[in-house]
């Protein structure tokens, strides 16, 4: 326990952007392993929240007409580059600009219930995976993003014990303690319930990502300050106000 | 100028200066063309749609949650007619703040109306601090804040400050925290 104060056990920090994804368990086929990117016959439950497969009206490859075959995605994939993914990439790139906005992202990723992400994630996601800060993703930005993604999946699922597809207080307070968090069983409850807007008392797939990388960087901006490890720390009005403003999603 | 209207899908007008006795009628009628559905409530989506930013982009969703938020005092996520009310009279002195620090007119506010518009609530801040407000609120990219933005920011730096005063108790302008402290602050302000 090398930092009393917030529980770290030398654990992978959750919720670190592109550096260090959290650690999937396994289990669930990445696209690249799967022919054709179709939607593998998964006896799994969770089979259809993988974003990309079957999400009604983006799968070019079910369009007659193209011209390509469907095993590899529209031409043009660049070397490197998942042809499912690829795929993807091109069904929300509405305007063919060779990048995507966060509004286009919101097109390809899916809740386990089919919603799409919230607006917010995306944006998380845009800024996260964004080198040159253009405010889009080009292909390759969006390649990691999609395994990034992928990653969460499997952790989201994991954390998810009562198979639910959704993840309640209890399993995110399991959850925030497994990723190395030492927060009490209420702080959990508050998370939950600002983040339900429809009062369901459960966190979706998109929101659970949201508020583990927020806490990810709340607690490495609050570490920055508490030098000594207290768990506490002194800070003036405006330390305070920009330590909160630049972690913000707004 | 296209924020002056705030209601601008609908084509018709907030009202300068309404008279006390149509008042009602008038938000009646109002209220009667944000309420689409005609349920006699009025959600986020409906309310969002109803509101401009002076521009072509959608009115930001999350002020739009803030504000519904705010006024729905039965925690339905909707908000009734006469709630309404008050959502219409707070958007109205937000619009005359907005076009007041607006010295030039542009329909946005740069930095340094930005400056002028938070010294005038009372605010300090260093040039620093503005800088990331504009960072933050400047949601189109343009180097400036528009309307809806603008409420967002000022809602945000309000609640944080109320935070931040409760721990503020001697009133020194500093705080001690703990950890759990201060990512439930920051939790508890997600809308």
């Amino acid at each position: 326990m090398a930092y009393p104060g917030y529980g770290y056990q030398g654990q992978q920090p959750y919720g670190a952007a592109q550096q260090q994804p959290p650690q999937q368990p396994g289990g669930y086929p990445q696209p690249q392993q799967q022919p054709g990117g179709y939607p593998p016959p998964q006896p799994g439950a969770y089979q259809p929240q993988q974003p990309g497969y079957g999400a009604p009206g983006g799968y070019p490859g079910q369009q007659p007409g193209y011209g390509y075959p469907q095993q590899q995605g529209p031409p043009g994939c660049p070397p490197g580059i998942d042809p499912s993914v690829w795929q993807w990439f091109c069904a929300v790139d509405a305007d063919r600009s060779g990048k995507i906005t966060a509004l286009e992202l919101q097109q390809a990723l899916t809740n386990n219930d089919w919603s799409h992400f919230n607006a917010e994630t995306c944006r998380l996601m845009v800024g996260m995976f964004d080198r040159d800060h253009s405010g889009k993703i080009d292909i390759h930005e969006f390649a990691a993003l999609w395994h990034y993604i992928q990653q969460w999946r499997g952790v989201y699922q994991q954390y998810d014990r009562d198979h639910s597809g959704r993840i309640d207080a209890n399993e995110l307070h399991n959850a925030f303690n497994t990723m190395g968090y030492r927060l009490s069983p209420q702080f959990s409850q508050l998370v939950v319930t600002k983040y339900d807007i429809q009062s369901r008392r459960t966190l979706k797939f998109d929101d659970f990502i949201q508020c583990c990388v927020l806490l990810k960087s709340l607690t490495d901006t609050f570490k920055q300050k508490d030098a000594a490890m207290s768990g506490s720390i002194n800070v003036s009005y405006e330390e305070f106000m920009s330590m909160i403003l630049l972690n913000l999603i707004v | 100028m296209a924020y002056q209207q705030g209601y601008g899908g609908g084509g018709y007008g907030a009202p300068r200066q309404p008279q006390p006795g149509a008042d009602q009628q008038f938000l009646w009628g109002v209220f009667q063309r944000v309420d689409k559905d005609r349920s006699g409530q009025i959600s986020c989506d409906e309310l969002q749609q109803a509101l401009s930013n002076g521009t072509w982009n959608p009115f930001n969703p999350e002020t739009v949650r803030m504000m519904i938020n705010m006024f729905d005092r039965q925690n339905k996520g909707t908000i009734n007619f006469q709630e309404f009310g008050a959502l219409w009279k707070y958007i109205t002195d937000w619009q005359n703040t907005f076009r007041s620090h607006d010295t030039d007119n542009s329909g946005f506010i740069d930095k340094n109306e930005l400056k002028n518009a938070l010294t005038a609530f009372g605010y300090r801040f260093s040039d620093y601090f503005y800088d990331i407000l504009l960072r933050k609120f400047d949601r189109q990219g343009k180097g400036n804040v528009a309307f809806d933005d603008f409420i967002q920011c000022c809602i945000v730096i309000q609640t944080l400050t109320s935070s931040f005063r409760q721990y503020d108790t001697s009133m020194q302008g500093r705080i001690t925290i703990s950890y759990e402290q201060f990512l439930a602050m920051v939790f508890s302000i997600k809308s």
